[in-house]
């Protein structure tokens, strides 16, 4: 048998880098930690579920449909979003996830010696692909549970390529509203690429967040970022996208994988984008999730925040990798944030009211 | 020299004791090179003559290794590395001797006389170079000068910084002034070290620096094991608790490895200030720090990452023990029983050893099975009771069942479980500690 290299192999900075175990599917879960029934409250999925254009375009999926290849560069699906937002099909890229579509963007504008800048409180996958890719991922701490701008551009560089901002940010809900994000701009001034993550985008409400969309005429280094995964209900077909000047979205098309997104994802979003009222249950069903939450959080003196966003933060007086524990052996699951870099904090997804109420008694369980 | 030295060099050659002089040239000029003083070098040349000579009694002369010398800023470490289908690996065994085969003489076991040359021997086995033996001979750094320490009085306001070394040094100072000895680390005595130390990559230090650049406080802490971070911590200096430096200094201390491939934070050095709700209490083990005196070390720990559960092995002697230590701290572990049950083992046992004679301590850990296991446990500690080692711990990694099945081995020479370490190894780990310790 032959002797396998690996040391030679293997890049440094992959070396360095530690695989992400993601969590063991729920029936596996369910056994190993005795619960009949878990409420997965872990990764901000939408508790109604996809669209119900979405649900009535994936019944009509024939299987043997799966035989034929998925139009390489979503076709249809460029074409409808450059309808709803007028702009050019060709401004659009589409992933599987936005999480393919980071990964698209650092490959386009970072070589070995460069460096992003993002926040150090924020979605992990900015840092993960920049770091696996041999790229500096320079962290910024947050201020005040939000992405500090000055200190973003204090730490850039000749060598600074793309700025990531989450908007609102995963997980502290916080935002940059329409005049600090200008601001932002206007100081960058084109010298980088920034990136808007609007992954929870459809549920803010507040008016002056921006949208960043509207913003990309103005600005031609401004990339935008959204996904079907939260608010449309389809992350397990895995499909997002990203939005950008054409120029740029042209040199960003020069490192994307065509045909990663399949047909039924891409058949779903086309449909979910036409159901503007499962936005608005949505919303109203993630605004009484949160005022109730909140109430019951408050009433066990239990610091919380709810910002934007289908989540909120709650800090516990005990560790939360014990916390998340103690609380799946009660059927529910929340994402523990010493990974976020918030220790004894968990975020909990908003879900259906039931929910809601198992997390609430199995938290006061493991409070006693 | 500068830039120009090399971080690591190396030297093949066969187990042959016509080679001796070379491999102890080797062994004296690299430790110069990387930075030993005269005496310092002389004892690890002597540590690795020792093991060169056991080596080659233990050995064929046809048998090529590799020793390899590598600067570690504040240390010099020099490995031997093996090919393991060739090497005799029963020789690292602390009672194997060469050639009287008389286990009760201790002038022959060439393991054990190197290990008191050097601050650090211990077997490790490297998937890319096979199983080695590893020494470490720390360098001798001058006792801190008489200087007088800066009075700290409450701050208002603080930050969480990265030290330069004058602070770093002064922070060392500060925790070896307020802090009785058993807090903290021997080598926090030496200023000088520490800031080596945290140069080196292998220790991080965060402090909480008040309003006026006064140091407030700190956390230190260094990587274990293969998935283990350890702190020590968090040091504060006549501050008010309300105003959560020990919080931040904990939060800072997680944020810089939250991302990282460690598993888990053990502490084993909690101060009084080590917040609550942070860490859980993994148990207790006692050591003997100077004779007839035995002090309590409450060992704490936090996960990392969210528990995905796993499959242990357990003999059923430790099956109680495991059950309760799991159900106590909610680790859902799928535990199956292992025992022989008359099947046919191989004949002799491998313990390897890891020792920390500052703290006069011994860990051994199982790298092979024996029928023999009992019997040379208890020659084992027949031999270490006979040094200056009163605290004696022996590890099994749960991921192998062999090794959970050497529990009836451990339970009657004297051992008994102490506590688990969550993914201390490939799974989780028992640490067991012989009753003189207690």
């Amino acid at each position: 048998m032959s002797v396998l290299s690996l040391d030679k192999l293997v890049p440094d900075y992959v070396k360095k880098f530690e695989p992400y175990i993601p969590s063991k599917p729920d029936p596996e879960l369910m056994k190993l930690y005795g619960c009949k029934r878990l409420y997965r409250l872990n990764n901000n999925e939408n508790p109604l579920g996809p669209p119900a254009a979405a649900l009535e375009e994936l019944s009509r999926f024939k299987p043997t449909g799966a035989a034929i290849y998925p139009s390489g560069d979503s076709y249809y699906l460029r074409q409808k979003l450059a309808a709803l937002y007028g702009l050019d099909p060709d401004q659009f890229l589409v992933g599987n996830g936005a999480n393919e579509v980071i990964t698209f963007v650092i490959k386009a504008f970072c070589q070995e010696g460069d460096n992003i800048i993002t926040a150090d409180k924020t979605f992990a996958v900015y840092e993960w692909v920049a770091e696996f890719s041999g790229i500096e991922a320079r962290l910024v701490p947050l201020k005040e549970f939000t992405f500090d701008d000055q200190g973003m551009l204090a730490r850039a560089d000749e060598r600074t390529k793309v700025f990531f901002i989450c908007n609102p940010n995963n997980p502290t809900g916080t935002y940059w509203d329409e005049t600090r994000l200008r601001r932002f701009l206007d100081a960058v001034a084109g010298r980088q690429i920034v990136v808007m993550d609007e992954a929870y985008f459809e549920f803010v409400e507040k008016d002056d967040y921006p949208d960043g969309i509207k913003l990309l005429r103005e600005y031609p280094n401004l990339i935008v970022f959204r996904t079907f995964s939260k608010m449309y209900g389809l992350a397990g077909l895995r499909i997002g996208y990203l939005a950008g000047d054409l120029k740029v979205v042209d040199i960003v098309r020069r490192t994307c994988v065509v045909y990663s997104v399949n047909t039924l994802a891409q058949d779903a979003a086309v449909a979910a984008l036409d159901d503007e009222g499962h936005i608005w249950r949505t919303r109203r069903l993630i605004r009484a999730g949160k005022t109730y939450l909140k109430k019951e959080l408050d009433r066990l003196g239990l610091e919380n925040r709810s910002g934007e966003g289908c989540y909120m933060m709650v800090k516990l007086p005990m560790s939360d990798t014990l916390a998340y524990r103690k609380l799946m052996t009660l059927g529910v699951m929340i994402r523990s944030m010493t990974g976020f870099r918030y220790p004894n904090w968990i975020r909990v997804s908003i879900g259906a009211h039931e929910a809601m109420e198992a997390f609430a008694s199995a938290l006061k369980k493991i409070l006693r | 020299m500068g830039d120009r030295t090399p971080a690591r060099v190396s030297l093949k050659i066969y187990l042959d004791r016509r080679f001796l002089r070379m491999v102890t040239s080797f062994a004296e000029d690299s430790a110069k090179a990387f930075g030993l003083a005269e005496p310092e070098a002389l004892k690890l040349t002597l540590a690795c003559e020792e093991i060169f000579a056991y080596l080659c009694g233990a050995g064929h002369t046809d048998e090529e290794i590799a020793v390899e010398a590598e600067n570690g800023g504040y240390y010099v470490r020099l490995k031997f590395l093996f090919k393991a289908q060739q090497f005799n690996l029963r020789a690292l065994n602390l009672t194997s001797t060469v050639s009287s085969g008389d286990a009760s003489s201790l002038e022959e076991m060439g393991l054990l006389i190197a290990s008191k040359f050097v601050e650090g021997f211990h077997f490790a086995e490297d998937l890319q170079h096979g199983p080695g033996l590893v020494l470490i001979k720390e360098k001798a750094y001058p006792a801190p000068a008489g200087t007088e320490l800066p009075e700290i009085g409450p701050v208002k306001d603080f930050h969480i910084a990265s030290p330069g070394p004058e602070n770093l040094k002064l922070f060392a100072r500060l925790v070896a002034a307020h802090y009785p000895d058993h807090l903290y680390i021997e080598s926090f005595r030496l200023p000088g070290k520490v800031v080596d130390m945290v140069a080196s990559g292998e220790y991080g230090v965060k402090l909480a620096v008040g309003e006026q650049g006064q140091i407030a406080g700190g956390i230190v802490w260094r990587r274990l094991g293969a998935g283990t971070i350890e702190s020590f911590g968090p040091y504060l200096f006549n501050q008010r608790a309300d105003l959560g430096l020990s919080e931040e200094l904990i939060a800072s201390c997680i944020g810089q490895i939250a991302r990282t491939d460690a598993i888990g934070l053990i502490c084993r050095y909690p101060t009084p200030e080590l917040p609550g709700g942070y860490f859980e209490s993994l148990g207790t083990i006692n050591l003997v720090r100077q004779a007839g005196v035995t002090m309590p070390q409450p060992v704490y720990y936090r996960e990392l990452r969210e528990d995905p559960g796993c499959r242990v092995w357990a003999h059923p002697d430790l099956e109680d023990f495991l059950r309760a230590e799991y159900s106590r701290l909610f680790f859902t572990r799928d535990i199956h029983l292992a025992r022989h049950e008359g099947e046919q083992r191989p004949p002799h046992s491998i313990f390897a050893p890891q020792f920390d004679r500052a703290n006069r301590q011994i860990t051994l850990r199982a790298i092979w099975d024996g029928a023999d296991a009992a019997a040379n446990l208890a020659q084992h500690v027949k031999i270490l009771s006979a040094e200056d080692l009163p605290n004696i711990f022996f590890e099994i990694d749960l991921a192998c069942a062999w090794q959970a099945a050497l529990t009836p081995a451990l339970l009657n020479n004297g051992f008994s479980p102490r506590l688990v370490l969550p993914y201390g190894g490939r799974a989780d780990v028992v640490v067991f500690q012989h009753r003189g310790g207690e």
